[in-house]
This record gives structure tokens, sequence and C-alpha cells, in this order.
């Protein structure tokens, strides 16, 4: 009996422990911590804040010790810096393109590196920042978009997916995660491209470029970008962003990975070499053989 | 419940501006030692009406020693609600806290629940004077003018036939007490027997003022409502 | 009805307009800067729990209950493992006594109830002109101090976002 009423109870200390053990359980989908600081209700439940924390007594200078190069050339881990990436909606979906070198503080660690992360037929994600950071956590988001297909019988929304992600890394904040990534896709809404980065940041929008030769991208992306482009058009354009990014950026280059996102889903459009798309009349030497004020280039004659 | 229906009447009246509160003594007798009470000790003169908060009185009808608890609990309720929002607690959030407690004990087995009802009479920015009545079962309801303890369905009759919906503090200082003396088991009313209080607002500062009478002041108000001890006519006379 | 209630705050970040005031109740804007994702994070916080409050009680709280316990939350995660980076302006109608009020709140759980407010490099040269200008007409005195941040400000932002709350509730405006 006096087992059974403490089951029941309100007060004892057992009873208030299961109760909130259930009550954890049944939000199991999102860790505590994703709440935020102790400020937050989520995180009297468990008591403390739980999550996967590398076993170490201080994670972020034990990963500081193995990745900061600067302090220390010989470290174990170098992380993936040098990117272009970019995303925009358009009227006919979503373009990607990304660069495909990876750079381990001054050499070139590979040249064919696909950064962009398929996360299922109709869900994109970029890549910038610590690869296997971003590597792991759009899988294992990729995970979570399956399970919710599962359990609600409809695709994850743009939307959903991307909070989902941003509040996951929000609740490693500090720890050192290093990721800038855009999460792509179609859904009910349509076209939709959002911006998920380790500081917490989620921002919706129509046009992203990441990673230290975005600067480059963005300039070509903007001057060509409008809204009512044809799918042949964006194409172009995102090839010719990540170009210029790879000609301009140390740290981006090789060959160029073009997604299309339309309404059945993502295609991949092709891998291009920078150095052959630069030969085939990207280049500036290119474009401008043979041309002087004598015999200037239609485009401006008509304008 | 059992316990309530036999406890001494506490009753409260909602008026236009201001609620009042008035509460019948169980425990009393010439051995009893009145003389901390006669001095208006803190937070009330007796055994029925508390202060809660400085914007709400209670008032609470059952077993002392769980009306103790209670109030002690809606005290801390009060101050929690300052310290988080820098303001008085608005009455029916107090009454729903209380509530919240009373009824967790009717949901389990192995406790007893509290024999325990009360009436709030308090103010606050939202909805101004307010008198609420809660019982054991942790229901709580609104009310104009209402009554609980022993003959409190007499009271209740009484109150429904007086009752003005425009009613101000001095009338239903009044009716209170009016009420009061044909429910009680005594015939004559003395502040041995009687617990009184009053919110209002201070018209000068704005904020509740909560005023619980003293000994003297419940034999002063009686005399001035004409309902002090009928076989003294000659000493009103007099005054 | 005199008093200045508008809140409004720049924009700009990886070139997209983002809408920094959240309208927290029906007579209740918090707009926020700091630390990115802890604004964010914060700010929903905060609506939710003011939301859940209005749920339970049927009545929003009122400005200065808003206030004291954002700053409160503010405080609590201060001393937390991690605390949010976020500071605020709170601007709220009381529909209980039907006044106007302005909330000045910083990471460190500062709060004061000022006339005006600003927060970051803006600050510097709007509040000079608040000390010393007319308040009577608050959308001209805000169009005034967002025209002298754009001349003097090295990075100034190009957009703002105008919200208003007054006894009508909020109505974003355009200058």
């Amino acid at each position: 009996m006096n087992s059974f009423v403490e089951r029941y109870s309100t007060t004892s200390a057992t009873g208030q422990l299961r109760r909130a053990q259930r009550l954890a359980d049944e939000e199991d989908e999102f860790s505590d911590a994703a709440w935020g600081s102790s400020a937050g209700f989520g995180n009297i439940v468990k008591g403390s804040p739980s999550f996967m924390v590398p076993n170490t007594p201080d994670p972020t200078s034990f990963l500081r010790l193995h990745t900061d190069d600067h302090a220390d050339p010989s470290c174990r881990i170098k992380i993936q810096h040098g990117t272009t990436t970019l995303a925009f909606r358009f009227q006919g979906g979503v373009i990607v393109a990304v660069d495909s070198r990876a750079t381990a503080g001054s050499y070139i660690a590979s040249g064919t590196v696909k950064k962009v992360i398929e996360i299922n037929p109709y869900l994109l994600g970029t890549m910038a920042g610590g690869a296997a950071d971003c590597q792991y956590w759009e899988t294992y988001l990729g995970m979570h978009c399956r399970l919710h297909e599962l359990r609600n019988r409809e695709r994850i929304s743009v939307s959903a997916a991307s909070k989902y992600l941003s509040n996951l890394v929000y609740s490693y904040k500090g720890m050192g995660l290093s990721m800038g990534t855009m999460v792509c896709g179609w859904d009910k809404t349509g076209p939709a491209v959002f911006y998920v980065d380790s500081d917490g940041t989620r921002l919706k929008g129509d046009i992203f470029s990441v990673g230290s030769g975005s600067t480059f991208a963005y300039g070509v992306l903007d001057q060509g970008y409008r809204w009512d482009l044809t799918d042949e058009e964006a194409q172009e354009l995102g090839r010719r962003s990540i170009y210029a990014a790879g000609h301009r950026d140390a740290y981006s280059g090789n060959t160029c990975n073009l997604y299309h996102v339309k309404e059945d889903g993502w295609k991949f459009i092709g891998n291009y070499d920078l150095a052959q798309l630069h030969n085939q009349g990207y280049g500036y030497e290119h474009r401008v053989e043979g041309r002087s004020s004598a015999n200037p280039p239609e485009v401006v004659a008509t304008a | 419940m059992e316990a309530i229906s036999h406890a001494g009447t506490v009753l409260g009246v909602l008026a236009k501006d201001g609620v009042v509160l008035a509460a019948e003594k169980k425990v009393t007798g010439k051995l009893l030692d009145l003389s901390s009470a006669k001095d208006g000790g803190y937070g009330g003169s007796g055994e029925k009406i508390y202060l809660l908060n400085s914007n709400v009185i209670g008032g609470v009808a059952g077993l002392t020693a769980d009306a103790n608890s209670l109030v002690n609990y809606a005290r801390t309720a009060a101050q929690r609600h300052l310290i988080m929002y820098n303001e008085d607690i608005p009455v029916e959030l107090l009454a729903q806290r209380l509530c919240d407690m009373k009824q967790g004990y009717t949901q389990f087995g192995g406790l007893r629940p509290f024999g325990v009802s009360l009436l709030y009479a308090g103010y606050d920015p939202h909805y101004h004077f307010q008198l609420y009545h809660s019982d054991p079962s942790g229901n709580y309801s609104g009310w104009k003018a209402t009554c609980i303890g022993a003959n409190n369905g007499t009271a209740q009759s009484l109150l429904k036939q007086e009752y003005k919906d425009d009613i101000v503090v001095k009338d239903a200082i009044g009716l209170v007490l009016r009420t009061m003396s044909k429910t009680m088991d005594s015939t004559t009313l003395t502040s041995e027997k009687l617990e009184f209080a009053v919110l209002t607002v201070d018209p000068v500062t704005k904020q509740p003022k909560a005023k619980i009478y003293r000994p003297a002041e419940i034999d002063a108000l009686l005399v001035s409502e004409g309902l002090a001890k009928k076989d003294e006519d000659t000493e009103m006379k007099a005054a | 009805m005199a008093a200045d209630t508008t809140a409004a705050r720049s924009i700009v970040k990886m070139k997209v307009d983002e809408d920094k005031i959240k309208t927290l109740s029906p007579h209740l804007l918090m707009a926020y800067s700091g630390e990115p994702g802890d604004t964010v994070q914060f700010a929903e916080y905060v609506e939710r729990n003011i939301r859940l409050y209005q749920i339970r009680n049927l009545y929003a709280l009122r400005p200065s209950a808003a206030a004291s316990w954002i700053r409160r939350s503010l405080a609590e995660s201060l001393r937390s493992r991690r605390p949010y980076s976020v500071n605020l302006l709170l601007g709220g109608y009381d529909t209980a006594t039907h006044d106007p009020h302005l909330y000045w709140i910083d990471y460190l759980g500062t709060i004061s109830e000022v006339p005006f407010a600003a927060h970051g490099y803006g600050s510097y040269f709007a509040l000079s002109l608040l000390d010393r200008g007319p308040l009577e007409e608050g959308l001209a005195t805000l169009k005034r101090c967002i025209d002298e941040v754009s001349k003097r400000l090295v990075v100034s932002p190009g957009n703002y976002k105008i919200k208003v709350v007054d006894k009508d509730g909020v109505r974003e405006v355009e200058l």
C-alpha cells in the first residue's frame, strides 16, 4: 500500500522525479538545452541540461588544442575554412551551387569534395566551415526529417527542418561547432532557402552565399539576379558566380557542383571544372579577345 | 465539507468601491486570553480573517490548522508573483494558485484534502474589486455577495434579497453586519464573536487599502450601525 | 496623449531585412539586439511565455509586469552556464491604467523606465538628440534620429522597420 500511495502522490521525492522523467521522455525529440540557458523552463525538467558532449573535462579547450592552426601548425585536425557556397530562390525553384575545394591550412586537401549534402530527395544542405560538423549534423537532420515523415505522414517543411538544425547547433553554442549552411528545398509553400549557422542564426531569404569566397559570389549573383530568371539562366548564374569566387578566392576552386530544386525534388545538374569554364569563355581574356572600341560587343552597341 | 458547514460563518459583499468581509469567531469564552488580539496583532485580529497580500484579504472557514497552512501558501505565492512581475498578484490568479494546490490533494490516494473554504476579497487593476470563493475540491467562483460556513444557506438568501448592484461600501458594511447578526447562533454581536475587514482603494495613492478591524473598532462600528447588544438600550440612548 | 511609445530598430544582416521587433501581446512590443542566435532564441522564449500567461489568465501581462519578468529571466540567465547576450527595448500600453511605458533593458539585467531609449552605436547620436529635441511628435522625432544616424554613423543601416503601440494596439508605420 505504501508503495502504491507513493506512486500516485504528488509530493514524494520519487514521485516528482518519475513525473519529471515522464515529461522529459515525451519531449525527447528536443534536447533540453535547445531551450537555451537555464532560464528556460525546459531545463527544469531534467534538473540540469544534458546532451552529448565529448568525454573530456573541457570540450571547448580540447577542441581548440587540436584544431588551432595559428598556435600550432602541427596539430592533428585542420578545419576546412575556404569555401564558396551559394543558393538562391527564383521563379523556377532553387539553385544550389558550390565549389569542391577542401583546404587544410595552406594545402589543398581535396579538389573533389561534395559540399552539397543530400538530406532527402526534397532537401539539400550546403557545407561551409567545419566539414565534419556539417556532414554529421546534416545527415543527422536527414534522419530526423525521415522520422518526421513517418510520424506525421507528410514531408517536413524547409522552415521546420532548418529550425530543427538551428536549435540543435544553438544548443552546442560556444563549444566550437563551426558551420554555415543553407537548407534548401521545396515544400507546400514553394521553393525555400534558409541560412543557418553555428551561432544559432537562422534567416529566411532569397539569396545567400557562405564561405570565404562568398563576397565574390555575391558580386556576380546580385548583379545577375532576377526573380523571373529562366531555368537555364539561373543555372548559368549559379555556375558563373562559383566560377568568379573560385577565380578570386584562393581557398575556393577546382570544380563547381550545381543542383536545381524543383517541385518534384532536387536534380543534380552537373559538375563543372572551373579551369575549363575559364578557358571556354568565362575568363576575362576570352571575353575581350579581339575586341576593342573598333568592334564593340553587340550588347553595348544596341544599348 | 462536513467541517465547513459547522465552522463559523464567513460573509463577503462586493461593493462598487470596495469589498467587505466579516467572520464569526467560534473559539470564545471568558477564559480566552485576548490580550494580544486587543492590541491588534499583525495580519488579523484572530482566527478567520487574514491579510494574504497588500491587495487581498482572505476569510477562512473549516479546519484552522489546514487554513494556516493555506494562508501561508497564499502569502508565499503572492510574494513569488511580486518577485517575478514586480506587481501585486491579480486576485483571480491567487485564487487559482490555491485551488491548484487544493485540487492536487483530491487527485491522489493516501492524502487528505484541505478541509477549508476561503473567501478572497481583493483588488487588482485588471478587474478592480473582486470577491471569490473556493472550496476544498479546488473549485472557485466569483461572487457579488456570498457566504461560507454554518448557516450559509440562510445568509445566502438574505443577501440575495437585499443586495443591490450599485451598493457602496458604507451600505455594504451595514448589509454584512445585519446579515451576520441574523445568521449567527448568538443573539448579540460583539467584537468577541466577530471579525471584520474592508478593502478599498486609497483615493490619493490609488493603491488598495486593506483594513482589518481591531476589536475596539468593531465595537464602535456595531454601535454606529445600531447593532450593539440589544439589552443595553439605555446605554445606546446615552451615547 | 503626447507620450512617445515608438520603438524602432535597425536591421540589415546577411543581406536580408529581418524584423527585429516582436509583438509580444496586443499592446506590447519588444525590440532586440545582441549576440546572433541568442536574440531570436530569447525573443521567442519571451514571446511564448507571455503568450502562455495570456492564455492562462485571459488578460495579457501589463507592460511593467512583463518588463520585470523579462528582466528577471535575463538576470537568471546571466548567472547560468551560458547566458543570453541580448539587449532589449520594451514598449507597451497599459490597458488597465491607460498609459504608455518604455523600458530599457540590457543583457546584464539592468532595467530602467525611460521616456526615450536606444541601444547600439546609433544611440550615441540619437540620445543626445532626444535629450534636447521636442518629444511631442514621436514619429517626427524618430525620423530625425534615424536621419542623424544615417548621416553620421560609419556603417549605418539602410532600412528601418517602425512599429507603434498605443491604445489601438500595434501597427507598423512608414516614415
